[in-house]
């Protein structure tokens, strides 16, 4: 097999040493400016996100046996993608928690749905009271979903 | 490794072309929102992998950042693409993956996708612009074989793995051995210093 090494020619390195510029500081604070504009369009895609998780993959949903992994994976994605106004209350790292299960219950062809249930029900325990929770019990919560998301039944 | 970016640190990213890729319109806003306050007056923006092979072919960019779970096409098979038929002027240039999970299946496609970094969602403008001044700053060589196109992935480089005589022509052993020669003297260390006043 051939292997070539080279150092192909970085516009990027030319372009960001230019004269004028801004500051680090000042981009990453324009940028979270610019970022705060979104606030409000972020939660509601948020709240749709898990208003949608619940819908199809609640207890209380009828077809969700009917439903797939790949499914759960996508929406607990989209919860992620939106979670930086709320990720002071544990919501993205929940839904990183729901991912790894979906993935594990997509690879092993069956739902563990009380796992599912329990990552359902502390989302939204996170969504309206995570921020104000002690730092200690929302991560002891977390570290619990983590526990579950990873179960595996043959490791006892 | 290049060094880390300072808040003082002056950048300058005004004539930058940077073409941004998600599926997820909130995502994609967010994103946008923070690579244009960065001052990119170029932006581009993508909701599928078939909308930015089309910009790939059309125009020159200086920088990607995509997504990694995509349905259809995701981020990996992009940048795998834009590696080997991304064209001469696209090809070879910085690329950061986001992804807020990496599924068991996709950690090894995921590192040998050939992106420059792989950054954590959900995204922050502290990080994006400290990974961006990372590759914009880093001298990786590129790697170009059968089964990889992109920069080195073994950039820290700490030797060969205890036990192993490594796999690299240029590899040394872990043991040092004995010094050949004595010594050498504090004058004889300084002199390689040659530690010299200026005048600024």
């Amino acid at each position: 097999m051939t292997v070539r090494k080279f150092r192909p020619p970085n516009r990027l390195a030319s372009l960001i040493k230019d004269k004028g510029g801004i500051l680090a500081k000042d981009a990453v604070a324009a940028a979270e400016a610019g970022v705060e504009t979104l606030r409000e369009s972020s939660m509601a895609a948020l709240d749709e996100a898990l208003g949608e998780i619940d819908r199809r993959f609640g207890k209380a949903a009828p077809d969700r046996a009917s439903e797939n992994a790949e499914a759960l994976y996508l929406l607990a994605s989209r919860v992620i993608d939106v979670s930086l106004f709320v990720s002071d209350a544990g919501i993205d790292k929940a839904a990183m928690s729901l991912c790894g299960l979906a993935d594990s219950c997509a690879a092993a062809g069956a739902w563990r749905w009380d796992a599912v249930d329990v990552h359902l029900n502390a989302m939204k325990l996170l969504r309206a009271h995570g921020a104000e929770l002690p730092g200690e019990q929302r991560d002891a919560m977390l570290q619990g979903l983590y526990q579950v998301s990873h179960y595996k039944p043959e490791e006892g | 490794m290049p060094e880390a970016l300072l808040p003082s640190a002056r950048i300058n990213l005004e004539r930058a072309t940077v073409l941004v890729l998600d599926d997820n319109g909130a995502s994609l806003d967010i994103l946008s929102q923070v690579v244009s306050g960065f001052g990119v007056k170029q932006l581009y923006r993508a909701e599928t992998v078939a909308d930015a092979q089309a910009l790939i072919r059309t125009k020159t960019f200086d920088l990607i950042v995509s997504d990694v779970q995509m349905p259809v096409t995701d981020g990996i098979e992009f940048i795998e693409w834009l590696r080997r038929e991304g064209g001469e002027t696209n090809r070879y240039i910085p690329v950061i993956l986001l992804t807020g999970h990496t599924r068991t299946s996709q950690i090894f496609k995921l590192r040998d996708a050939g992106s420059n970094y792989v950054v954590a969602k959900p995204l922050t403008p502290k990080v994006l612009l400290e990974r961006i001044f990372w590759v914009a700053r880093e001298e990786r060589q590129f790697i170009e074989c059968d089964s990889f196109i992109g920069p080195d992935r073994r950039f820290k480089h700490e030797g060969p793995p205890p036990g192993t005589d490594g796999r690299r022509k240029d590899d040394l052993p872990a043991e040092v051995g004995d010094a050949q020669t004595p010594n050498m003297s504090d004058d004889e260390i300084a002199n390689l210093m040659r530690p010299a006043k200026v005048q600024i």
